[in-house]
């Protein structure tokens, strides 16, 4: 039959679309993983301290150079995310106190601090440079077995990665809402001053919020460089855009916000990656944040309060 | 306890502002124990500097602040909060994002869990209206049930000194009055010490028992609040010649 014949190539041709739909989606929710724990980092220091931390990206690549190094002296990958992971966290403390605490105290307006970040990630990625030089690196084959699951074929690494961010996230979420620690960065998130007044003694508070970011974000790093196949100084910068489309998505301030955003943007860049050309993927990740601060500035989850900070 | 001549709260001779400039230019006064100290002013006259300056969110260029007798010259908000010192901002008076009840539990944040429950159930007793109120977000209440919720919040860690900035200050001429006369007079009859800083001189004046005017960062009177009432000159004072300066002395406080 001649109509037979011509049906068919369009049959395959639409299950392989299906097919790459699925696919792009198991990719996004990989990627998604990574950029949602990225972006709670990011978007749960800002949300205590209001300071907007451009130095984050760089953070993220040192966390990513921590590791390369901790795997050359032979240690397990896993250890190395969580070694690599604290150690960013104590890199950003001190950034905190020896650089953004002090200017606060003068007295220096938000707009000021921005540009402090800004340089001190410039300053940190040449001192990465310095150190490990401007050439790709790699972890090398960190993948493991490929996995097939609900029609997807993902690597262990991606799957392990996966899991690690929702342990992660499960933690959060019961220190946020079943600890006082918790309690009190919520207040101090909510109301510095008045969280002052009921005896929270905040700046310990923010020392410990840019403790678990910058953890959550050298993790991210190491996870980043995990997955991807070769990287330089510049990974985490680079990554930082779609970090904060996920979380101004999410609504800035808003832990719970960003890990669903982190999917969104995930899921969202990997397929349109998978049918449109992805070098596009930055241009999606900016179109999300335009959209989103025309149509909903406050994010998904983001409450008046949180959206009158970003903007003062 | 302290003894009956150690006030409450004292402030001497305090210099205080942004910068090198003094906004608050050599002001003392004292709070006695169980008493309602009103300071009242034009715009710009300082009374938020002064107050910002005791609680150590404004720097102190010179003086001192004394909590019965301690010193606690620019000591910080949150140790103030732990040696009872209870203050309720002019704005952003409750965390807007949380329940009513969750606003008390974080004002009896240095208490445990037992202690917190008991506290709850006390200032409840004190503004039964929020009983029926404590699962509203705060954000959707209205200024008289904002400024009770602002209060009770302190009211959990039982301050000894309560410091409320202009809590009438986004409140109708009514409303005021009803704040003033049924939240913050019955404070003194719970034994607290209030420093009350107000713009509606008058209204402030009815619930206290000391009057000090400010004008530009200097006290200008200092007198017994039903002595500035009854005294036609002191109430023009305190009245007519504040909207006058406020015009001279308007400005960034």
């Amino acid at each position: 039959m001649p109509g037979a014949g011509r049906a068919r190539p369009r049959l395959i041709y639409k299950e392989a679309l299906v097919h790459l739909l699925v696919q792009s989606i198991g990719f996004g929710v990989a990627a998604g993983a990574v950029l949602a724990l990225g972006a709670v980092g990011f978007t749960l220091q800002f949300g205590i301290s209001n300071v907007l931390n451009i130095s984050y990206g760089s953070l993220m690549s040192v966390g990513a150079f921590l590791g390369l190094f901790m795997l050359g002296l032979g240690l397990n990958i896993w250890l190395v995310m969580v070694i690599g992971g604290l150690a960013v966290g104590a890199c950003s403390v001190v950034l905190n106190r020896g650089l953004i605490t002090p200017l606060v105290r003068k007295g220096m307006a938000p707009f000021g601090l921005v540009i402090v970040t800004v340089s001190a990630g410039i300053v940190l990625e040449y001192v990465i440079v310095a150190v490990a030089g401007p050439a790709t690196q790699t972890y090398g084959n960190r993948s493991g077995a490929t996995l097939n699951f609900l029609g997807w074929t993902l690597t262990t690494a991606q799957v392990v990665i996966f899991a690690i961010t929702v342990v992660l996230m499960l933690g959060l979420h019961l220190l946020l809402t079943r600890t006082q620690l918790g309690r009190a960065m919520r207040a101090t998130s909510a109301n510095r001053t008045l969280a002052r007044s009921c005896g929270i003694a905040t700046s310990r508070i923010s020392d410990i919020a840019w403790f678990m970011s910058g953890t959550f974000c050298g993790m991210a790093g190491i996870a980043l460089a995990i997955t991807i196949e070769s990287f330089d100084f510049t990974l985490g910068s680079i990554f930082l855009i779609p970090m904060i489309a996920a979380a101004v998505l999410g609504g800035v301030g808003q832990p719970y916000g960003a890990m669903i955003g982190g999917m969104v943007v995930g899921i969202v860049s990997s397929v349109s990656s998978a049918y449109w050309d992805p070098a596009y993927q930055s241009v999606v990740a900016f179109g999300i944040i335009i959209v989103m601060l025309l149509v909903r500035p406050r994010g998904l989850f983001g409450s008046a309060t949180a959206t009158r900070k970003l903007l003062a | 306890m302290s003894s009956a001549e150690t006030p409450a709260l004292e402030v001497r001779n305090l210099v205080a502002g942004y910068g090198d400039y003094p906004v608050v230019d050599g002001v003392s006064l004292t709070v006695p124990h169980g008493q309602v100290v009103a300071v009242a002013g034009p715009n710009g006259a300082g009374k938020s500097t002064l107050l910002k300056a005791m609680l150590g969110l404004v720097r102190i260029l010179s003086g001192s602040v004394l909590l019965e007798g301690e010193d606690v010259t620019g000591a910080p908000l949150e140790r103030l909060a732990r040696l009872g010192v209870g203050y309720v901002p002019q704005l952003d008076d409750v965390f807007d994002s949380l329940k009513v009840i969750e606003n008390l539990e974080m004002g009896g944040y240095l208490c445990d869990r037992a202690e917190r429950q008991r506290r709850i159930e006390q200032v409840l007793e004190i503004f039964p209206v929020l009983r029926g109120k404590l699962h509203r977000y705060a954000e959707t209440l209205s200024g008289g049930e904002r400024k009770m919720t602002a209060i009770a919040r302190v009211l959990m860690l039982d301050p000894k000194v309560l410091v409320l900035d202009e809590p009438t200050a986004s409140l109708s001429p009514e409303m005021s009055r009803v704040v003033l006369e049924e939240q913050v007079r019955p404070l003194s009859r719970l034994g607290k010490s209030v420093l009350l800083v107000e713009q509606k001189a008058v209204a402030a004046l009815e619930v206290a028992d000391w009057a000090c005017l400010l004008v530009r960062g200097k006290v200008e009177v200092s007198a017994p609040a039903a002595e500035v009432l009854a005294d036609p000159n002191m109430r023009e004072i305190f009245l007519g010649r504040a909207p006058a300066a406020a015009a001279e002395v308007a400005g960034p406080e």
